[in-house]
């Protein structure tokens, strides 16, 4: 067993471990979670460290890292021939820093969830089982293996919004749920699509290989997806755009854009803290990650002619996400909100088809991971405390909570995108990309760079609008006497999670190149997918 | 027919041995009525006994014909590889069934539930076996009559009265459209048997206008036993009057019997020049549309678990329809969604009854907030209702994906809208299913409960610990469907 499995599958020993013990050991649930995400984190940290930066990936499997490959299903189903499933894992540029980046948003939300109170065995069992999901998500290769992965992540998050979270609870985790799902099931047809249309040379079986279907020589004549005599047509539609258009939707409800954002501000505000740093912090990025992975490699040809329609839909998530935090009074809702907008950066970056915006959408899918992690923790403090978010309902926080004042002025200013923070290095390459993007010929009109720049004044107006609102003047709470002597200022703990968060913000801020020296080769090779149809 | 009695009295007999597994039912029906009468008395547990050990024997010469092909009693009964298959689906789901029978009905219950049992059995096997109308229409009957007693066997109040009488009254109508459309049928052909050669050439030449009303009036009968739209009426109320062991039967046993006849038919007609294979065509993927859509949408209304079931089952059905239509030789996706469904149908029914038992109701209400006191079994239900959803890793996602697969191979290579239609129908009804199915953990976990719970008096352990295992042979099979498979 490879050190990839054991990352993936730690987890599931901790589920099982914790619904082992009897209830009588709960004051240890949290302990099992803790240990287990450590040595996860620790493990990650080591594939970083040994991973090679020089092998690019994509759509070669020697240039993937840490690979194992068992087959795993193989059945003879008579005309249709054989069923080829693998148990292929491995990870390249692209997957490696959102797999540090998992483990370390997984650690912050364990020790966000240190009280919880409410059956911690299940509790803690499908956040255990969650992370499982996630990690096989970002390592699978295979795309049965990846469909699995992603469905089986659906099943905890809807308990953990559903069970442990607030007054709406029940709403906003089927609604959650079945936008995702109405993701996948159309998903799922494209990749039986794909499936038929890919043989694999070697054995001369059809097959789920992800790398095998990004090889237009691998699709047989006349196939569904096929790509040279590409004859298939639904309504006039080329089946290959519609394919790509299918799994472009899948992945952008998890990003998610405009208009598929709506479950993200329902699902946020009623899920518990710790879920909702760990879906902002990763499981958006599982959507950003399909694109490149999924829609980008497997249909380069598509992509290319899509991407004024992808960067477009960019421009407006940033623009309209920005517009309605601008707008909100809830506190985590604007922060929902300004996660809508800052993924919008990283649609707008891969769809730049430069190696500046893809980097800049890498990085900003990295960044954003642990700052908005930080920024919903933040939350979670002020909302632990009085159970209240209503941003007017708090005046002159810095008087009584300078420490967490401090803490959140630095979150806001790193996540609006002053340069020395991690948020300026994603933004500002995502905008150069798109902004060269003319001169490569990439088909992103120059305005569509002004339209993201416009985004990042917009976040700079919320957060400090919301910093004054909250923070500055004289001391006046809804609440009274009982707030005041409620908000205490920040734990030992609390500074303990969110220390490393901003540590990381600032650290990548002026060393970019921890993440860029990772993915550079992996971008590279995607673009040279991409380039032959441009 | 100037064939001498002794020729046809050597072919019976050396038809014989084909028909083993259904002598060993034959003989246990008898055996279990005489037991019921004189021996039930004085040992509680004989009839049930006698019964297993009956379907027992069935299985063991069911395993000795697995790799035999042929026919006997002058080419009305068939054996076959998936014929056979289907036989032992049927005599497993069977013995679970009676398992639940003797676990739950301990009181008023002199052991006759079980002969009767036995006849549904053998009138399923019938309908697996054979190509001929006439005796299909006799297993068709044998299940029928069958089924009408269990409904009505335990039945202590109105509504289970009010439910067998139902079935019964819509079913005989039923049989008997079907008897008159079958001799209309015998009447243009002269054959019986619909595989045949004369019997397809009588189809070819006779007049259209009265050939679309004997078959469909034929479409009747077998669409009542598949409660596929729109002849799915009856089932949500029988479904929700019958004892629960006993709808656990009629939702899985009885369809698989009446899957495999259309299996049959469709594969005899489908492929031929006359014109109804193309509208037998249509027919099974309008069928299969509709039932998928009014099966879920109407699910989605339920209150009652049963009836939600009921209804999941016609949109199951539609799904069966599409794995159907989506067989052409490799008959392995068919058995596979088949055992699928009899085990998912077979632990969801357990589960019922045992909540049943727990509150004396059926109604999703009162499951609310029961989670907290039954984790496991809420869990292994939900995992039960994971897999009807069709979501990984469980066994019911591979069943839709190797439907889903087969169908996608059938318009990759005709290109024709309607098949697609289908794929997204099948693909988008599994995300309306979510919403029903999930109403099961939203109810007993999301939900606060508002009265203590009673404790019941005998819960059957035994049972739950089935359902256990059928759960987690839903999982198991999910993960490595190739164990499952390799056995088709």
């Amino acid at each position: 067993m490879g050190l990839l499995s054991i990352l993936i599958f730690l987890p599931l020993v901790a589920t099982l471990l914790i619904l082992a013990l009897p209830s009588a050991a709960r004051a240890s649930y949290k302990y099992i979670a803790l240990g287990f995400t450590v040595v996860q984190f620790a493990l990650s940290l080591f594939l970083y460290q040994q991973f090679d930066p020089h092998l690019g990936g994509i759509n070669q499997a020697a240039g993937y890292q840490f690979v194992e490959q068992l087959s795993w299903i193989r059945l003879d189903l008579g005309a249709i021939g054989q069923l080829e499933i693998d148990y292929f894992i491995g990870i390249d540029g692209i997957s490696l820093p959102l797999l540090v980046l998992s483990t370390l948003v997984m650690l912050m939300g364990i020790g966000a969830s240190w009280q919880v109170e409410k059956s911690p065995k299940g509790y803690f069992a499908l956040l255990m089982l969650l992370n499982m999901a996630v990690m096989g998500i970002f390592s699978a290769l295979d795309f049965f293996l990846f469909y699995v992965f992603y469905e089986v992540m659906l099943l905890p998050l809807y308990f953990l919004i559903g069970i442990w979270g607030g007054e709406r609870r029940e709403y906003a985790a089927i609604k959650f749920f079945i936008y995702t799902l109405l993701g996948s099931v159309l998903m799922l047809l494209v990749i039986v699509g794909l499936y038929f249309s890919v043989v694999n040379p070697a054995t001369g079986a059809h097959t789920f290989n992800m790398l095998l279907m990004m090889d237009p020589n691998n699709y047989s004549d006349g196939s569904f997806f096929s790509l040279l005599s590409n004859y298939h047509e639904i309504f006039g539609v080329p089946a290959r755009m519609i394919g790509f258009v299918v799994l472009f939707f899948a992945f952008a409800i998890k990003v998610p854009i405009v208009p598929l954002h709506t479950w993200l501000p329902d699902a946020h505000v009623e899920a518990p803290t710790p879920v909702s740093i760990i879906l902002a912090g990763i499981l958006l990025k599982i959507g950003g990650y399909g694109i490149i992975r999924i829609c980008y490699s497997i249909f380069p040809d598509v992509a290319a002619q899509a991407n004024w329609w992808i960067a477009l839909i960019g421009v407006v998530s940033i623009l309209y996400g920005a517009l309605n935090a601008l707008a909100q009074k809830d506190l985590k809702r604007m922060i929902a909100y300004s996660s809508v907008s800052h993924m919008g950066f990283v649609l707008l970056g891969i769809a730049s088809l430069t190696a500046e915006g893809l980097s800049g959408a890498m990085f900003q899918m990295v960044s954003h991971g642990f700052l908005s992690a930080a920024l919903f923790f933040l939350v979670g403090v002020i909302y632990d405390r009085v159970h209240d978010r209503y941003i007017y309902n708090f005046r002159g926080l810095a008087s009584i909570m300078p420490k967490y004042t401090a803490y959140v002025a630095i979150a806001f200013f790193a996540s609006l995108g002053l340069p020395g923070f991690s948020a300026f290095i994603g933004e500002a390459f995502v905008i150069i990309g798109a902004f060269n993007a003319e001169s490569m010929s990439t088909g992103i009109p120059r305005w569509m760079a002004l339209g993201g720049s416009i985004g990042i004044l917009l976040s700079a107006a919320y957060f400090l609008w919301t910093l004054q609102r909250m923070f500055f003047g004289e001391t006046r709470l809804q609440g009274g006497k009982a707030w005041h002597r409620a908000l205490t200022d920040l734990n030992r703990r609390e500074q303990f999670i969110l220390f490393p968060a901003l540590t990381l913000a600032l650290l990548l801020g002026i060393m970019p190149s921890l993440v860029f020296h990772k993915l550079n080769a992996s971008v590279l090779q995607l673009l040279e997918v991409i380039k032959p149809y441009l | 027919m100037n064939v001498s009695i002794s020729t046809i009295l050597d072919q019976i007999i050396a038809a014989v041995p084909l028909f083993k597994p259904e002598l060993a039912l034959i003989i246990g029906f008898i055996c279990s009525i005489l037991c019921a009468l004189f021996l039930e008395k004085r040992w509680q547990m004989s009839t049930f006994v006698l019964t297993i050990c009956s379907m027992l024997i069935t299985l063991f010469f069911l395993t000795e014909q697995l790799n035999i092909s042929a026919s006997g009693f002058s080419g009305m009964w068939l054996v076959d590889t998936l014929g056979t298959q289907a036989r032992m689906v049927i005599t497993a789901g069977a013995i679970i069934t009676a398992i639940f029978i003797q676990q739950r009905h301990r009181e008023n219950n002199n052991g006759d539930v079980y002969s009767v049992l036995l006849a549904a059995t053998l009138g399923v096997n019938i309908l697996s076996s054979s190509s001929n109308w006439l005796l299909l229409f006799i297993g068709i009957e044998t299940v029928s009559i069958a089924s009408y007693v269990l409904v009505g066997y335990f039945s202590g109040n109105k509504a289970q009265s009010e439910a067998a009488m139902k079935y019964a009254l819509f079913g005989s109508v039923c049989a008997a459209v079907m008897l008159y459309g079958l001799s209309l049928i015998y009447g243009l052909t002269g054959d019986l048997d619909f595989q045949s050669a004369q019997h397809m050439q009588g189809l070819m030449v006779a007049p259209q206008s009265i050939l679309v009303l004997a078959l469909f009036f034929v479409f009747v009968g077998i669409g009542f036993k598949l409660s596929f739209v729109p002849f799915h009426l009856w089932s949500p109320d029988v479904y929700q009057g019958s004892p629960t062991a006993i709808t656990a039967f009629l939702s899985t046993v009885p369809k698989v019997g009446a899957l495999i006849l259309f299996t049959r038919l469709y594969q005899a007609w489908s492929s031929t020049a006359f014109f109804f294979s193309e509208l037998s065509v249509w027919l099974v993927i309008v069928v299969a549309i509709a039932s998928m859509l009014v099966g879920n949408l109407a699910a989605l209304r339920q209150r009652d678990v049963k009836r939600m079931m009921a209804y999941s089952s016609i949109g199951h059905t539609g799904f069966l329809m599409m794995a159907i239509f989506a067989y052409q030789d490799a008959h392995s996706y068919l058995m596979f969604y088949m055992v699928a469904y009899v085990i998912m149908n077979l632990a969801t029914f357990i589960f019922i009854d045992r909540l049943e038992q727990q509150t004396g109701s059926t109604q999703l209400q009162s499951y609310a907030g029961l989670g907290k006191s039954f984790p496991m079994l809420f869990t292994a239900f939900t995992v039960v209702a994971i897999s009807l959803i069709g979501l990984p890793p469980t066994i019911g996602f591979i069943g839709k994906l190797m439907v889903f697969s087969a169908v996608f191979d059938l318009y990759q290579s005709s290109g024709d809208l309607a098949i697609l239609a289908l794929l997204v129908v099948g693909a988008l009804t599994a995300v309306i299913s979510l919403f029903f199915y999930f109403r099961i953990p939203l109810y007993a976990f999301l939900r606060q409960t508002e009265q203590p719970t009673a404790q019941p008096a005998t819960a059957s352990k035994f049972l739950e610990i089935i359902g256990y295992i059928l759960a987690l042979l839903t999982v198991l099979f999910g993960l490595f469907p190739h164990v499952l498979l390799n056995l088709f």
